[in-house]
C-alpha cells in the first residue's frame, strides 16, 4: 500500500517534471490573427489588406470624415466652428495661431501613411502571392493608386514628407525634396494610370479605376500650376470617359444618387453604429431643435443625433451667391424647431450646410452620404482655369464653366465680361466656392491663387502669416524621428 | 538514483512501522495556561512518531495510550506555544503550556518554503491579522495599504470595487505592467483583465476592476510583501515588481471553532468640491460676455426653477455597507480544515453604484500517512458589480461626475416635458440621464486553488507536487435605455461581452533540510511550468421594440445593427528553480537562489532568461562583544543581490501579425479587412532588475522596540519600451527593450510598545523615501506622453528626471494693465495669464516648456497606534505623502474650457481678473484659448501632498467568562476622517489614471467617509 502511494506520487512527480522536455511549451501559438507567412500568398490575404488600405486612404473611421474636411475650410471664408468641445481646437484653425500639437492635424498624417505601408507591404507581397500572373498589374496599379494619392494629401497638407517607398528601409527617413516627391506622385499616377480598369471595369464600386488616378493627377497638375498638363489630362477625362454632370445638384450629395456619373473618387460612406464608415457632417449642421428644414423636405428623425458642435456658414458665403443660384438652396437659413417655431438663422453667421442631405437610414452619428473627392464639375473648372493661366479668358473656358454655370440655374457667363486672365481667375474663385463649398477644396483653391493669408487678413484674422499654407508636421510626429525638420514658422 | 531514493523512502517507512505492535500503559494529567494556571479544554496531545491523539475536556484533563514510558508526548494548543514532554517513566504528566511569542516564533513565507524571521536575509515585510487595515476593506490590497514601508497602494477611484495600483520599490517600467505578482497559497495569479471592453455607448473606465476583489479578505493570515531581490529572484521573471504572497487562513487540531464577523454602516462624500451656483454662474459668464469673451446669443437669460446643483443630485448619501463573514475551522492531529462563507455588499457615494460578493473557501490537510500529507486550497467567488459609467471621457461618452461638472446650473432637472433637460451647449447628456439610463452589470466568477502532496522522501528531503488553476469568468451587460440621447436615437443599445481568464500550474519541488552541528542548511530545488488561456466574446445590438428586454433578448434588436467579436489567445511559462539557505553558527547567514525562466511571450532569440541572487546576513547580537548587552535583543545585518525580471507585456509583441483593420464599402455596403499589427521584434524579452539591499533589523529594551532599516538601489535595464518609431512607418511604435531606469529608496519600519501595563499603547510607524530617476533612455531625447480628454503631452520622460515627469508651462501671475508688454509678441491683455519665457524670445511656445513635478512622493509615511485599557480598545490610524504632484485635470477644464458655457470650479471664477480686482492670480476668463491650450501648467499640476486621519476605531470586549460564547467584541470606526491638504481635487489619494506614479485626476469617483459599527463573535 504504502509502496504504491509513494510509485504513485513519484510517477507524478516524473510526468511534471517531464513538461520540461515538451518543446512546444512555450511556442506562441495565434489563433485570433493572422500570421504573415501563410497570409500574403493567398489572393483573399492581399485583397483583405488591400480594401484596409482603401480604407485609410477615405478615413472615414469615427468623426474623420468632417475633420479631414475642417482643416480644409475652418481657416478659410466660408466655414467655421464653435460649440462643444471641438470649439477649443476650431478657434486655433479660424484664427491661425494652431501648432504641432494641435489634433486633426495627426488624423491627416498617419492614415496617408498607414495606407502608404499596406500599399508597400502589398507590393512587395504580390510578387510571390498565388494570384493568377495576368491580374497582378492591375492590383500592382491600385497598390501604387493609393500610395500616391496618399502622398498627395500629405504634400497639400504639409509639404515634401518623408518618401517612403518599401517596408524594409531605415525606419527614421528624412523629408524628400520637393522636387522628388513631385515627381513621385505624377509619375506614380501616371503608371497606376495605364493598369487600372476604366471607370465602371473595377472589381466593386470603391476601388481604383482609370478616372480616378487622371482625377487625381488632374488636380495635382492643377494645385502645382503645371496648367499645360492640368488643361490635357482634364481634356482626356472629359473626352475618353462618360462622366457628365448630375441633372440635379440639390440631391447630388444625398444617398440614393450616389454612384452617380458626376462623382469621379469618393470616401464611400455607409451608416452603421460602429461608425467605422459614417459621413458625419449632419450632425454638425443641425440648428438648436431642429425639427425640420420645409424647404429642403427635410425632418428630424428619431435615429437623429443633433451635436452642439456646429458648423457654421458666414452670412458673407451665403450673400455672395446670385439669389436664383440653386446650389444656395443647400445652405438653411430658417427652420422649424421641435416646439414648432420658425427660427432664422440669419444674420449672426449661422447658417448651416445640408449639402448632404440627412440620410433616412443614418444609425445616429453615422450617415451614409459619400464624400467626393473628385467630381466632374471640378475636372470641368480646373480645365477652365488652367486655360485661363494659360490663354487668359478664352470662349472654351467660359463654356466649361457655363457648363457647371447651367446646372445650378445661373445666367451664362459672357466672356466680354473678363478683361484678363485675373479677372477670370476671381471668378472661378468664387464659383469654385459656390460649387464645392463642404467638400474641403476650399483651402487649396485659395492656397493656389495666392489668397489663403490676404484672404485671412481681410477677415480680420491677423494672426495669418505667410507659413500657415502648410500645416506643422505633428509633434507626435516631430518627436517620433529626429531626422525631420519642422516646417518654417512653427 | 531514484531506486535509491525509492529504498531510502521505503526504509525510512518500514523503520517507522515496527513501533506498532509494542504493549500500552496510561498516562493522565491536565493541560493548563502557564501564566493564569486555567486549564485548556480542547488541548491535543499525541505520543510522538505515533498517529492518533486524544483530546483534553472541560476541565483540561487528558488520558493517553504510550506503548512505553520512555516515549515523548507532544501537547499543543491554538495560540500557545507546542511542547514535546519526555514522559521519563511518570504516569501522571500535568503540562502547562506559554502562549506563543509571536516575535520570536514568527514565520516569514518566502517563495516556495517558509523561514524563521531571525533567518531571514532578504527584505520582506510581513503582516499578520493585528497589522491589517481595519474598516471597510474589500480587497487584500486595502489590507496592507500605508502599512508597508516601501509599498505604495493607490486608489484609483472611490468606486466599491474600483481599481488599486501597487506598486512596491516605485516604477521601473515604462511599458510594461508594474503590479506586483500576487500570489495565493502557492498560485501566482493572473489579474490581467477578463472583460476590456466597456459596452457600446458605454464610457470606458482607464483602469481594470479591482482583480482581488475576488479575495475574501477575512480569509487571509498573513500578506509578506518580498522587496528586495533576494526574496523576489525566486519568481524569475514575474519578479521585478515585487511579489505579495497571500497565506489564507487554516484550522488547527482541537474543537470546533465558529466565528462570525460582521459590520454595516454608511458613506457619503468626503469633500465635495465647489462648482459655480446658478446665480454666480449667470452672473460670471455674463460678465465674461460683457468684458469681450463671447457673445450675446451666449448670454444665460435666466435661472429655471431655481436651477440644479448636478453633483449632489449624482452623489449618494449615505450610502449602505454590509460585511458579513462566517467560518468554521478546526480538526485532529491528522486532519484540520477551516472554511468560510462571506457575503459583501458596499453601495458607491455615486447614484447605482454597488458592488457585492458572495464568497466560499475551503483549506483542508490530512495526513495520510506520516510521512504522507495531501491538502487543498480552494476559494470560489461570486461578484457582482453596477456601475455607473464615470472616468477619464467626454462629450457623449462622458460619465455622471464630468457631465454633473460641466452642465449649466441654471438648468432645471427636467423639462417642460416632464423629461431631463438637455443642454444645447454641449454633447453631453444629462447627468441624470447618464446615471439613470445607463445600466452596467457585471457579473464574475471565479474559482482558484492549489491541490498538492507532500511526501517526505528521507530525513529532511521532502518532495511537492503542487498542482494549481485558475478559472474567471465575468460577463458584463450594458444596456442605454430611451432616457439617454444616444439611446433614444438608437431605440436602446444592448451590449454583453463576455470573457474567460484560465490558467493551471503544475509545480514540483524538493525540499532539504538538515541540522548539522554548527549548522543548518535549507535548500529547495523545482520545475513549474503555468498556461495561461484567455478568450472573450461580444455581442452588440440596437434598435429594441421596448427598454424593457435590456440586455436579455438581443434578438429583438434590428438585425441590421447585430455586432459580434472574438478573440483568444494562450501565454505560457516554464521555469526551474533552486535556492540554498545556510546559517552558520546561528550567527552567518547566506542564501542564495537561481530561477531560470522561459516564456512564450518573447522573442524566439530570447526564450529563457536568468535570474540569480545572493543575501548574506550577520546576527551581531549573537556575537559576543554583544551578547551581553541586555537593552539589545536583535541585532542583524543583511544584505543582498539579484538579478529579476518583468514580462508583463501584452502577448504577440515579438511577432509580426496581421490583425483587424479598418472597414471600407465596396457597391454600397460595408466589408471588413486586415492591416498589419506591428514592427516585429524577434529579440524582444524581458526587463532585467538588478537590485542591491542592505538592511538592519533590530530590537531593543527586551524587543519593545523592534524595526528594520532597509536601503536599496533597483536599476531596471532593457525596458520594455514602446518605442516612438517614426510615424511614416504607418505604425507609431515597436515593443523594444531600451534604456534603463533607477529606483532607489530608504525605508523604515518601527513598532514600539510605548507603554505596558493595564493601559496599553503600542505604535508603528513606516516611512520611505523613493527616488526615480531615468538613466538612459537608448539615443532618444524625451518621450512626451500622456493624455486625458482634450489634454495631451502630459508628461515627459527624460534622462536625469524621473518617469513621466510633468511637462508644461510655469504661470508667473496675471497680466496687469500697466505691465510693459513690450517683453512679449504674443497676443496678451491685461487678465490673461503671464507665462514664462524660459528662451526670452519674446514667444512663449513648445520651446518654453519646464518640468513643473512629478508624481513620485518624496517620502510616504503612516502612524498606527493601539491603545487598550481592560477590555476597551482604540486604533487610529495616521498616514501621509509628501511631494508627489498630480496633474488636475478638472482644473484644466477650468482655465481651458470646452466653450465658454460650461461650469467650473468656482473659486478661480469668483476671484477672477477684473480691472476692478486686479487679481495677481486668477486670469480674467476672457479668451482662455488665445495663448494656445497651454493646458499643464503650474496652475492645474497640483501639489497632492496630504495628512490624513485615514481609520479610528473603538472597540469593547465583552466579559464572557463562564459562556457559550468564546468572546466576542463590538466596535465602531470611521474611515477617511480628515485630510490636510492643499490639493484643490476630490482626494489627492485617488488616482484615476490608475498608475500609482503616473497622476493625472479627472472626473474622478469621490472617496467616501465611511462610518461602521461592528461585531466579532467567536463560539
Amino acid at each position: 500500500m504504502k509502496n504504491q502511494l509513494k510509485y504513485r506520487f513519484i510517477g507524478v512527480l516524473t510526468v511534471a517534471f517531464s513538461l520540461g522536455s515538451c518543446n512546444g511549451f512555450l511556442d506562441e501559438e495565434v489563433f485570433s490573427q493572422l500570421a504573415p507567412d501563410n497570409y500574403l500568398n493567398t489572393k483573399e490575404g492581399i485583397e483583405s489588406v488591400l480594401t484596409d488600405g482603401y480604407a485609410r486612404a477615405a478615413n472615414m473611421n469615427s468623426n474623420n470624415s468632417i475633420y479631414v474636411l475642417a482643416p480644409q475650410e475652418w481657416p478659410t471664408d466660408i466655414l467655421y466652428q464653435s460649440g462643444d468641445n471641438v470649439e477649443r481646437d476650431a478657434r486655433n484653425f479660424i484664427d491661425f495661431n494652431w501648432d504641432p500639437t494641435i489634433t486633426f492635424i495627426g488624423n491627416n498624417w498617419d492614415a496617408p501613411y498607414q495606407c502608404i505601408r499596406d500599399a508597400n507591404t502589398l507590393l512587395e507581397s504580390i510578387g510571390n502571392a498565388n494570384v493568377p500572373e495576368a491580374e497582378k498589374p492591375g492590383y500592382i496599379a491600385e497598390f501604387r493608386f493609393l500610395r500616391a494619392i496618399s502622398y498627395y494629401k500629405l504634400y497639400f497638407m504639409f509639404g515634401p514628407v518623408p518618401l517612403r517607398t518599401s517596408t524594409t528601409g531605415e525606419l527614421q527617413l528624412a523629408r524628400a525634396t520637393d522636387e522628388e516627391i513631385k515627381a513621385f506622385i505624377e509619375s506614380e499616377l501616371i503608371a497606376a494610370t495605364a493598369d487600372l480598369p476604366a471607370p465602371g471595369g473595377e472589381a466593386a464600386y470603391g476601388r481604383a479605376h482609370k478616372g480616378a488616378a487622371m482625377g487625381y493627377l488632374c488636380k495635382f497638375y492643377l494645385n502645382t500650376k503645371q496648367w499645360q498638363k492640368c488643361a490635357e489630362i482634364a481634356k482626356q477625362l472629359i473626352d475618353n470617359f462618360d462622366y457628365g454632370l448630375f441633372s440635379d445638384y440639390q440631391t447630388l450629395f444625398s444617398v440614393e444618387n450616389e454612384q452617380n456619373e458626376e462623382y469621379i473618387w469618393v470616401r464611400p460612406a455607409f451608416a452603421s453604429s460602429d461608425r467605422s464608415t459614417a459621413n458625419s457632417w449632419s450632425n454638425t449642421a443641425f440648428p438648436d431643435n431642429f425639427a425640420e428644414a420645409p424647404a429642403l423636405g427635410v425632418s428630424y428623425l428619431p435615429t437623429y443625433v443633433n451635436w452642439p458642435n456646429e458648423f457654421r456658414i458666414y452670412d458673407s458665403f451665403y450673400e455672395s451667391f446670385d439669389p436664383t443660384d440653386k446650389r444656395r438652396n443647400l445652405l438653411v437659413t430658417s427652420y422649424i424647431n421641435s416646439s414648432g417655431e420658425t427660427v432664422s438663422l440669419l444674420g449672426n453667421d449661422n447658417i448651416r450646410s445640408f449639402k448632404y442631405l440627412p440620410d433616412p437610414g443614418a444609425q445616429g452619428a453615422s450617415h451614409g452620404n459619400d464624400i467626393p473627392e473628385i467630381r466632374f464639375a471640378d475636372i470641368l473648372l480646373a480645365r477652365a482655369e488652367a486655360l485661363n493661366e494659360l490663354n487668359g479668358p478664352t470662349q472654351e473656358a467660359i463654356n466649361l464653366i457655363n457648363e457647371v454655370r447651367g446646372r445650378a440655374g445661373v445666367d451664362d457667363l459672357q466672356l466680354a465680361d473678363f478683361t484678363g486672365t485675373e479677372a477670370l481667375r476671381n471668378h472661378i474663385l468664387k464659383e469654385r466656392g459656390w460649387e464645392f463649398y463642404s467638400e474641403g477644396h476650399r483651402r487649396m483653391d485659395l492656397i493656389r491663387m495666392g489668397l489663403f493669408i490676404s484672404n485671412a487678413q481681410s477677415r480680420g484674422k491677423t494672426n495669418a502669416q505667410a507659413h500657415h499654407v502648410l500645416y506643422p508636421i505633428p509633434q507626435a510626429v516631430m518627436d517620433s524621428d529626429p531626422l525631420l525638420v519642422q516646417n518654417e514658422g512653427y | 538514483m531514484r531506486r535509491i531514493l525509492t529504498r531510502f523512502v521505503l526504509l525510512a517507512c518500514w523503520s517507522l512501522t515496527i513501533h506498532h505492535a509494542m504493549a500500552q500503559t496510561t498516562v493522565t494529567g491536565s493541560v493548563t495556561d502557564a501564566d493564569t494556571g486555567e486549564p485548556l479544554a480542547g488541548a491535543t496531545i499525541n505520543v510522538v512518531g505515533i498517529v492518533g491523539s486524544v483530546t483534553t475536556d472541560n476541565a483540561g484533563s487528558y488520558n493517553i495510550q504510550v506503548s512505553s514510558l520512555t516515549d515523548k508526548l507532544q501537547v499543543s494548543y491554538v495560540g500557545y506555544q507546542t511542547q514535546v514532554v519526555d514522559i521519563n517513566g511518570k504516569t501522571v504528566l500535568n503540562i502547562r503550556l506559554a502562549l506563543e511569542d509571536e516575535a520570536l516564533e514568527e514565520v516569514i513565507v518566502v517563495g516556495y518554503g517558509t523561514v524563521r524571521k531571525s533567518d531571514l536575509t532578504g527584505s520582506v515585510t510581513r503582516l499578520g491579522e493585528d497589522d491589517f487595515n481595519k474598516g471597510a476593506i474589500t480587497s487584500a490590497d486595502q489590507l496592507i495599504a500605508g502599512k508597508a514601508a516601501g509599498v505604495q497602494v493607490v486608489q484609483n477611484s472611490g468606486e466599491p470595487g474600483g481599481g488599486i495600483s501597487v506598486n512596491i520599490r516605485g516604477v521601473g517600467s515604462i511599458n510594461a505592467g508594474n503590479s506586483p505578482l500576487y500570489v495565493v497559497d502557492g498560485l501566482p495569479l493572473d489579474n490581467s483583465s477578463v472583460v476590456t471592453g466597456s459596452g457600446a455607448n458605454f464610457n470606458g473606465m482607464r483602469t481594470t476592476r479591482n482583480p482581488l476583489n475576488s479575495i475574501n479578505p477575512n480569509d487571509i493570515e498573513s500578506i509578506e510583501v518580498l522587496k528586495d531581490a533576494s526574496a523576489t529572484a525566486i519568481y524569475g521573471a514575474r519578479g521585478a515588481n515585487g511579489v505579495v504572497i497571500i497565506t489564507t487562513k487554516s484550522g488547527a487540531a482541537g474543537g470546533l471553532q465558529v466565528n462570525y464577523d460582521a459590520y454595516a454602516g454608511v458613506q457619503n462624500v468626503a469633500k465635495k468640491v465647489e462648482l459655480l451656483g446658478p446665480n454666480d454662474y449667470m452672473n460670471t459668464i455674463n460678465a465674461i460676455i460683457d468684458a469681450g469673451g463671447g457673445s450675446d446669443a451666449q448670454r444665460v437669460e435666466g435661472i429655471q426653477d431655481g436651477g440644479t446643483d448636478w453633483l449632489e443630485n449624482v452623489y449618494q448619501s449615505d450610502a449602505a455597507i454590509q460585511n458579513h463573514n462566517l467560518s468554521f475551522s478546526g480538526g485532529n492531529e491528522r486532519t484540520t480544515f477551516l472554511t468560510s462563507l462571506n457575503y459583501y455588499d458596499q453601495q458607491g457615494v455615486l447614484i447605482n453604484s454597488r458592488n457585492k460578493r458572495y464568497s466560499a473557501r475551503l483549506n483542508l490537510e490530512h495526513n495520510i500517512q506520516d510521512r504522507f500529507k495531501l491538502g487543498v486550497s480552494l476559494s470560489t467567488s461570486y461578484v457582482r458589480d453596477q456601475y455607473v459609467p464615470n472616468g477619464m471621457d467626454l462629450n457623449e461618452r462622458a460619465g455622471v461626475i464630468y457631465a454633473a461638472m460641466n452642465y449649466d446650473p441654471t438648468l432645471s432637472l427636467y423639462d417642460e416635458n416632464g423629461v431631463y433637460t438637455l443642454s444645447k451647449d454641449m454633447n453631453i447628456d444629462n447627468p441624470l440621464a447618464i446615471g439613470n439610463g445607463k445600466d452596467a452589470l457585471s457579473n464574475l466568477y471565479r474559482t482558484f486553488g492549489t491541490v498538492y502532496g507532500e511526501y517526505q522522501l528521507a530525513e529532511g528531503l521532502t518532495a511537492k507536487l503542487n498542482i494549481g488553476g485558475d478559472v474567471i469568468s465575468q460577463r458584463r451587460d450594458t444596456y442605454v435605455n430611451r432616457l439617454t440621447i444616444e439611446g433614444n436615437a438608437a431605440g436602446g443599445i444592448a451590449s454583453i461581452l463576455q470573457g474567460k481568464n484560465s490558467n493551471y500550474l503544475a509545480e514540483a519541488t524538493l525540499n532539504y533540510n538538515r541540522t548539522f552541528e554548527n549548522s543548518s542548511l535549507n535548500a529547495v530545488a523545482g520545475m513549474t511550468g503555468q498556461r495561461f488561456i484567455n478568450d472573450d466574446f461580444s455581442a452588440e445590438a440596437r434598435g429594441f421594440p421596448a427598454d424593457a428586454t435590456g440586455t436579455n433578448n438581443l434578438n429583438l434588436g434590428d438585425p441590421t445593427t447585430h455586432r459580434t467579436s472574438s478573440g483568444k489567445s494562450i501565454n505560457s511559462l516554464l521555469s526551474y528553480l533552486g535556492r540554498v539557505n545556510y546559517t552558520y553558527a546561528d550567527k552567518y547567514l547566506i542564501t542564495a537562489a537561481l530561477r531560470i525562466d522561459g516564456s512564450s511571450r518573447f522573442g524566439t532569440n530570447n526564450k529563457f532568461g536568468y535570474f540569480p541572487s545572493l543575501a548574506l546576513g550577520w546576527k551581531m547580537n549573537e556575537e559576543d562583544f554583544l551578547k551581553n548587552i541586555d537593552a539589545l535583543s536583535v541585532l542583524k545585518l543583511r544584505a543582498s543581490w539579484g538579478r529579476t525580471g518583468n514580462q508583463e507585456i501584452g502577448n504577440y509583441q515579438s511577432m509580426s501579425t496581421f490583425g483587424g483593420g479598418l472597414k471600407y464599402v465596396y457597391n454600397g455596403t460595408q466589408v471588413t479587412s486586415t492591416a498589419p499589427s506591428r514592427i516585429a521584434n524577434p529579440d524582444l524579452k524581458w526587463e532585467t532588475s538588478e537590485q542591491i539591499n542592505i538592511g538592519l533589523d533590530f530590537g531593543f529594551l527586551q524587543n519593545r522596540i523592534t524595526g528594520t532599516l532597509d536601503w536599496y538601489t533597483k536599476d531596471t535595464r532593457d525596458m520594455l519600451l514602446s518605442l516612438p518609431v517614426p510615424r511614416s512607418t504607418g505604425f507609431s511604435s515597436q515593443m523594444t527593450n531600451i534604456g534603463s531606469v533607477q529606483n532607489r529608496g530608504f525605508e523604515v519600519m518601527i513598532a514600539t510598545a510605548n507603554l505596558t501595563g493595564p493601559f496599553k499603547w503600542d505604535s508603528n510607524i513606516s516611512f520611505n523615501t523613493l527616488t526615480n530617476t531615468v538613466k538612459n533612455l537608448g539615443g532618444i531625447s524625451n518621450i512626451i506622453t500622456g493624455s486625458a480628454g482634450s489634454t495631451g503631452q502630459i508628461a515627459i520622460i527624460r534622462e536625469g528626471d524621473p518617469l513621466h515627469s510633468f511637462y508644461g508651462y510655469e504661470i508667473l501671475g496675471i497680466w496687469q494693465e500697466n505691465d510693459d508688454f513690450s517683453v512679449t509678441d504674443d497676443n496678451v491683455n491685461p487678465g490673461d495669464i503671464k507665462y514664462r519665457d524660459i528662451n526670452g524670445d519674446k514667444v512663449v511656445n513648445a520651446d518654453d516648456r519646464v518640468i513643473l513635478g512629478n508624481s513620485f512622493p518624496d517620502f510616504i509615511w503612516s502612524f498606527t497606534n493601539t491603545f487598550s485599557y481592560k477590555n476597551i480598545g482604540l486604533y487610529v490610524f495616521f498616514e501621509g505623502v509628501n511631494g508627489a504632484s498630480m496633474l488636475n485635470n478638472n482644473m484644466v477644464d477650468t482655465y481651458f474650457p470646452a466653450n465658454l458655457k460650461r461650469n467650473r470650479l468656482a473659486e478661480p471664477l469668483l476671484n477672477r481678473w477684473t480691472p476692478n480686482n486686479p487679481s495677481a492670480k486668477y486670469p480674467s476668463f476672457v479668451s482662455p484659448n488665445a495663448q494656445g491650450q497651454k493646458t499643464v501648467n503650474s496652475y492645474t499640476v497640483e501639489d497632492a501632498s496630504y495628512l490624513r486621519l485615514n481609520t479610528v476605531r473603538l472597540s469593547y470586549q465583552l466579559p464572557l467568562k463562564g459562556n457559550a460564547l468564546r468572546s466576542a467584541t463590538v466596535y465602531v470606526s470611521g474611515q477617511n476622517l480628515l485630510t490636510v491638504t492643499d490639493y484643490t481635487g476630490y482626494d489627492p489619494a485617488l488616482n484615476p489614471n490608475g498608475s500609482a506614479n503616473f497622476r493625472i485626476d479627472w472626473n474622478a469617483f469621490p472617496s467616501a467617509r465611511t462610518f461602521l459599527l461592528g461585531v466579532t463573535i467567536g463560539l
